[in-house]
């Protein structure tokens, strides 16, 4: 079945190839029959926002499809991008799990696919099924794990320069670049996304990024980075 | 490092209190089983930031401090962790290193569960294990909030103001 936003909406979660792939999708077949009985598979357009931070929790979205940006606000209106949320994560876990307000605001990046489930089917779905229970336990605590990375890339870093070259690396890592020589990325963020991501301005990252070019430690063509001299890349993100 | 062998929970007067401790009687006879309990002195290292999980911390006495460090050596503080937290819960839980370092404040009493029984424990005992995700979510909130205050408060003065309550 085609959506209006171009998505080839998966409706049940048997039949989803990539379920064995994601850590909370891969359960035992009781609990996974439970789970389709009380999620609602829903399709959103890029730009939408699932749930604001403050807002009361009414459930957890699991992302099957689609990039979901994750932010945090001041009360000045300044904005922190957290990271950017992938399929097969649950969103809205720990505020749904505790009852405390959403702590922060999910905003779909692409068109997304997202299955929906309420607070208090949720609650009794964790506590029939203690496999799944388990599961949302590592989904917590891998999230605790990039919340405190990203709290010491916030806390620890000197620099507008040193959190950008981190960032990078931390891209790099992910996408499986790592090892080579002159790793390659595909940048899905704007100068404006990125400088939400560090917490500096649109205009230092257009500055940085004109620098690293001139002393030729990256290279962009389109939205491709190329970073041709790592070492370097590495001792500005160690410089504090 | 002084271990007492036996240190039942059921005769422990503050487990009423405590969101983890407060268990079934069934699951606190296996978690009786599982556990380690050590007298520890003020300024010993729970567990260091980086280094493999082994297993999670439950402070029954005393207070700890969470903290991050930089390649350089630079320390952040996180918060004072209390009676009745449980540390090292996530990266345990993940498999992944420590992602902090947790330090005793005061000297204490603290129980030491290796992974591999907290997995099991939690697999036999769903009460145990919602506590745990309630645990987990508890500490994400945290965290988030931590994140707010060094990633978006302009000075380092106001960084300083929501911290002094809490420890």
């Amino acid at each position: 079945m085609l959506s209006p936003y171009g998505l080839d909406i998966i409706e049940s979660c048997f039949t989803c190839k990539l379920r064995a792939d994601r850590l909370f999708c891969d359960l035992p077949a009781g609990a996974l029959q439970s789970f389709e009985s009380i999620k609602y598979a829903t399709a959103y357009p890029k730009g939408a926002v699932l749930f604001v931070e403050g807002q009361a929790p009414r459930g957890i979205y699991v992302l099957c499809k689609g990039r979901v940006k994750l932010s945090i606000c001041s009360t000045d209106g300044k904005t922190l991008i957290l990271k950017v949320a992938e399929p097969g994560e649950v969103l809205g876990l720990s505020a749904s799990v505790s009852g405390k307000a959403y702590e922060l605001t999910a905003e779909t990046l692409d068109p997304c696919q997202v299955n929906f489930v309420k607070r208090e089917d949720f609650l009794r779905f964790l506590k029939e099924h203690g496999e799944a229970c388990l599961r949302v336990a590592e989904q917590l605590s891998e999230k605790y794990n990039s919340a405190c990375h990203e709290i010491r890339s916030l806390g620890l870093s000197h620099s507008a320069a040193e959190k950008l070259a981190k960032l990078l690396l931390d891209w790099t890592a992910k996408n499986g670049e790592a090892a080579k020589v002159e790793p390659r990325l595909k940048l899905a963020l704007t100068h404006e996304e990125i400088a939400q991501m560090i917490g500096t301005s649109r205009e230092t990252v257009t500055r940085l990024f004109a620098d690293l070019k001139k002393r030729q430690i990256v290279q962009a063509k389109g939205s491709t980075l190329l970073i041709r001299n790592k070492a370097a890349l590495k001792q500005i993100a160690s410089a504090s | 490092m002084e271990s007492i062998a036996h240190h039942s929970c059921f005769k422990c007067e503050m487990r009423p209190d405590r969101p983890f401790c407060d268990l079934p009687p069934d699951a606190l006879q296996a978690f009786d089983q599982i556990k380690e309990v050590s007298q520890l002195t003020k300024g010993t290292v729970l567990f260091c930031e980086g280094r493999p999980s082994r297993g999670v911390f439950v402070l029954c006495h005393g207070r700890a401090k969470l903290s991050v460090c930089s390649d350089s050596g630079k320390r952040l503080m996180l918060r004072v962790a209390g009676p009745g937290e449980v540390l090292g819960l996530s990266a345990t839980m993940a498999n992944k290193p420590y992602e902090l370092s947790a330090e005793l404040v005061d000297n204490g009493q603290v129980v030491f569960i290796r992974r591999k029984d907290l997995l099991r424990f939690l697999k036999d005992n769903q009460n145990a294990c919602m506590q745990i995700v309630h645990l987990l979510s508890d500490d994400l909130h945290n965290a988030f909030d931590r994140v707010r205050t060094v990633g978006l408060t302009r000075s380092r003065r106001s960084r300083l103001l929501p911290f002094r309550g809490r420890a």
